[in-house]
């Protein structure tokens, strides 16, 4: 049964169930996307680029030859390790920001893990892009060249089990940046014991149940249907890139950075992105560089797109976490120990914010009430794909151990694993019981069935003759409350009002399906109210260029729904003070004689309609353009949950999903419609996450064998159950409308709601996803 | 690359896209293995379809030939020769289907799209169905939409457009 949600405060836009503002656009097939807009059709002349790909999950090249390459017809360019422009190049990462703020190389996030080079000579997993990159006419000559280069290979002992490269005397991945593959303590993410708290040795004493378990978190991949690609074009020393990346400003600061070019000379143009879900960590990829150098050699715009399997360059950061929980009889927990291994694959990129910094916070909200906490970590490189960020950092795997302690505990001390989430949970800034922690548990219950479907693990009745169900939840604090985004610094909004009184807004930021564009428009009418105007009204500029001199506020940390509608509230009482004294200047008034209502400007006896003022005047449109720091204000942060009900076939071992309720407390809904969707569709990755989605390897030759939407198995329309999307507005961030993030959130607890499902309902557990037939018949004793 | 009688010069093959018959010369606008998405892609700039798999997996390049929903990368353009092509250019700017992705909010069920990208292969697989079927069943829809992924995974708002791009057609009918 679908219920709206109610908002707190009742407003005229914000909020509202409406169509998104690109939908039609879309609909239709008309939206451009990069890959869209760079062809041969609209830049004769285009060549296409193609980068070796090492074959070998370690390996060295010795000797490379390009000389039959680059003497096949239609070749234009070609670029290799040995070029000086390549070997002058510094060592670089994906892990220069996570794009919430923009940095220089100095400045970047992980500066201690630089080791990935552009066009190397060493690949650390089969994929790597190494030795040479090659520029023809058309795709089939590029790739007919790249066969043609002849390469020997030195190949190296390699290693895919991170329990197994963390030993003493394994081979060294990576001995630039770390001694062992044990990433070594960094500034940002702290040493190996990252957080001490209180002294949970006492902790332990004093608790009446100690409880141990382990968790394994694998290597789901972001799975956007738009493949990377973008264009590099030079005019004399001007370069222009036109990609899919979702961070313009970010892309021109590296690749200015890397080239060691002035920023002004760097233009970096993004339209509409194909879904982005933390792909490829940030735009800082090496592919812009070697386009770019490409480009410059041909003299040609160049282009470079991703296929389908080398867009599987990055995954979800795997982790095994053990946790060791103490607890009193009547629920207290007392003390809380997680060590956590993290198999960061071939580069370290952003691999320590998901398994330390993420934790971190969560130490801040969810434990905060908890008096004695140790938590330790070990980034562990390995042959692997490279590991971070998916529409999360860390957050996911944490809660797959969180929502199994939970679940544990509470089986142990024979209490309900909601009251006792309620008992031991909130955050920092906060009082225990938590309102949020216990509306979204309370709601989750009521609308699941908790009462009526729970029952002892593996009870319930036979369905079929061999089904059994059973209902788990998980929770988790949601994250990006504006005080979370202070290092984005200034977030930039212009707000142009056209003599006709229609609106240009410029609210700069990469659309990749989020839905946080239709929030801007409806903050942009809600804070414009004294103009009397619908969304309709206003035109949000889809195209981001760094040329037009603003920073984009990249769609990370599902954040842009609200902070740009926050400062849209101060850029519409600029724009109202300068309407008014345009209004004053006109009607020879002063401006505090004069008010705006609904489009109309009164005072002193007079009239006016804004649109009949404006056109009456020289034509020139009225702009504010306002740069503001998010709230600093420590307000805490909600919290979200999911509850699962799930069916499993005790025969077959197959776990089908039969409902989800996904609960997300926002402070403030912005866009109803958008938010639903995020709660609805983050459960495809959720549902693929927990079940199906799984990078398999050769363990023989440590080559991934399943880089493909077959092999790959993603949900489709047949495999999602109902799923139940509930709105919440209990908590309150800072600022006008104290919203915060939730796109990433909605389906961090999803895959240890179904583990705890799948326990209820066989009595088995299973804490390693994905939970796939011959895991189920496993733990069943049936194989 | 081997010569065959279809790579000789001057070959033809000739096209009906979105109403209007068209010839193209192989070696001059095509070649022997140019896909149909790319050729309709690449050449002729119906970018409505999209490439993302380019192996028959996700649906995004969907288009409709002769009457039925096909997957345009696992087609050479060749051997399109003599058939009806139609793309989501081709479809009415009124168009049912396209106008029941747009608009579908209805409380409880999101969006029918997001980052938009599957869009256009998921109205030309519904375009398709509705079409043989103007009135599928829930099981019936979700069969025929099986081939297309959706990653920002809108299925259920896809699902409330199918609905109620039926119903507009049947009021259309109806009104006519």
């Amino acid at each position: 049964m679908t219920i709206p949600y109610k908002p707190r405060v009742k407003r005229q836009f914000v909020g509202g169930y409406q169509p998104r503002i690109d939908a039609d656009e879309k609909a239709h097939g008309r939206a451009p996307y990069a890959d869209d807009m760079i062809s041969d059709r609209n830049y004769p002349g285009l060549l296409h680029a193609v980068v070796l790909r090492c074959p070998y999950p370690r390996a060295r090249i010795v000797r490379m030859d390009v000389s039959k390459a680059r003497a096949l017809p239609g070749v234009k360019a070609v670029l290799t390790y040995e070029d000086p422009e390549v070997l002058r190049m510094k060592p670089t990462n994906a892990g220069w920001t996570d794009a919430v703020d923009t940095v220089s190389y100095e400045g970047m996030m992980w500066r201690k893990f630089r080791d990935r080079r552009v066009l190397g000579d060493y690949a650390t997993w089969a994929g790597d892009e190494v030795g040479v990159a090659i520029a023809a006419i058309s795709q089939q000559i590029a790739e007919q060249a790249l066969k043609l280069v002849d390469v020997d290979w030195e190949v190296l002992p390699f290693e895919l089990d991170p329990l197994k490269a963390l030993k003493p005397g394994a081979p060294v991945i990576h001995p630039e940046t770390a001694s062992t593959n044990v990433l070594p303590p960094d500034p940002v993410g702290g040493p190996d014991v990252f957080l001490v708290k209180g002294d949970i040795e006492k902790g332990f004493a004093e608790a009446d149940v100690v409880l141990e378990m382990d968790t394994k978190h694998h290597n789901p991949t972001q799975g956007s249907l738009d493949p990377w690609c973008c264009m590099a074009t030079w005019e004399g020393d001007q370069l222009t890139i036109i990609s899919n990346s979702y961070a313009t400003d970010q892309t021109r600061m590296h690749v200015s950075q890397m080239l060691e070019i002035p920023i002004h000379k760097v233009r970096v143009v993004s339209k509409y992105v194909g879904g982005q879900f933390g792909r490829g960590d940030t735009g800082d990829q090496p592919f812009f560089i070697f386009t770019a150098l490409l480009a410059k050699i041909a003299g040609q715009p160049v282009k470079f797109k991703h296929s389908r399997r080398d867009s599987f360059h990055d995954t979800r950061q795997p982790a095994q976490y053990h946790c060791k929980v103490g607890a009193k009889a009547d629920g207290t927990i007392t003390a809380l120990h997680f060590k956590s291994i993290g198999d960061i694959g071939a580069h370290a990129d952003h691999s320590v914010f998901a398994l330390k910094f993420a934790p971190a916070e969560i130490s801040e909200a969810a434990l905060a009430p908890i008096p004695n906490i140790k938590m330790e970590s070990y980034a562990v490189y390995t042959d692997h794909i490279p590991g971070c960020m998916m529409r999360g950092v860390g957050n996911s795997q944490f809660n797959f151990i969180f929502g199994r302690m939970i679940d544990g505990l509470a089986e142990k001390l024979g209490k309900d694993p909601i009251a006792l989430s309620i008992q031991n949970f909130g955050h920092e800034w906060g009082s225990c019981p938590d309102a949020s922690l216990k509306a979204v548990l309370e709601t989750g219950a009521q609308r699941i069935g908790w009462t009526e479907k729970r029952h002892q693990p593996g009870t319930g009745p036979l369905y079929e003759g061999f089904k059994r169900r059973g209902v788990g939840f998980s929770v988790h604090p949601g994250w990006h409350a504006e005080w979370q985004e202070e290092r984005r610094g200034q977030v930039q909004v212009k707000i142009t009002l056209n003599p006709d009184c229609t609106v240009t807004l410029d609210a700069p930021t990469v659309e990749t399906g989020t839905g946080s564009n239709t929030c801007n428009v409806l903050g942009c009418a809600e804070a414009l109210g004294f103009l009397g105007i619908q969304p309709k009204d206003i035109a949000w500029v889809a195209a981001i260029d760094t040329d037009r001199g603003m920073r984009d506020c990249v769609q990370t940390d599902s954040a842009v729904s609200f902070l740009q509608s926050e400062v849209m509230i101060v850029a519409a009482q600029e724009l109202k003070k300068k309407l008014l004294d345009t209004a004053a200047s006109f009607l020879q008034l002063k401006t505090d004689d004069l008010e705006i209502v609904k489009g109309r400007i009164v005072g002193a006896g007079k009239e006016i309609s804004v649109k009949e003022l404006l056109m009456k005047g020289d034509l020139v449109p009225i702009s504010v353009m306002i740069s503001r720091h998010p709230a600093s204000q420590r307000t805490g942060v909600p919290y979200i949950a999911s509850f699962a009900e799930v069916e499993v076939d005790t025969s077959t071992g197959r776990t089908q999903v039969v409902k989800l309720v996904i609960i997300n407390d926002c402070g403030t809904v912005m866009y109803a419609s958008g938010a639903e969707s995020q709660q609805i569709g983050g459960q495809v990755m959720a549902i693929g996450e927990a079940l199906t989605e799984e990078i398999i390897y050769d363990p023989v030759h440590g080559v991934p064998l399943n880089f493909n939407f077959i092999d790959y198995k993603m949900p489709t329309i047949l495999d999602m159950p109902e799923i139940e999307p509930v709105l919440l507005e209990v908590w309150r961030g800072a600022g006008e409308y104290g919203a915060c993030g939730i796109g990433e959130g909605t389906l961090t607890c999803t895959p240890r709601a179904i583990a705890n499902a799948v326990y209820n309902a066989i009595g088995a557990r299973i804490d390693e996803i994905p939970i796939t037939p011959d895991k189920v018949l496993r733990a069943l004793g049936r194989i | 690359m081997v010569d065959s009688p279809r790579n000789s010069v001057n070959e033809k093959i000739n096209l009906r896209i979105n109403g209007e018959w068209h010839e193209y010369e192989i070696g001059r606008d095509l070649e022997p293995c140019t896909t149909l998405s790319a050729f309709l892609r690449e050449r002729l700039g119906f970018t409505g379809l999209k490439v993302s798999c380019d192996e028959g997996a996700c649906g995004a390049c969907t288009i409709i030939l002769d009457g039925k929903a096909i997957l345009s990368c696992m087609m050479l353009a060749v051997e399109a020769d003599g058939k009806d092509v139609l793309t989501i250019e081709g479809l009415a700017k009124d168009d049912p289907v396209i106008e029941a992705f747009a608009e579908q909010s209805e409380p409880g069920h999101g969006t029918a799209l997001q980052c938009g990208y599957c869009t256009p292969g998921f109205v030309m697989s519904v375009r398709a169905l509705l079409n043989e079927n103007p009135d599928p069943t829930l099981d019936e829809v979700k069969e025929a939409l099986s081939g297309n992924l959706c990653r920002c995974g809108c299925y259920a708002g896809i699902v409330m457009a199918v609905r109620h791009a039926s119903e507009k057609i049947a009021q259309r009918a109806r009104q006519a």
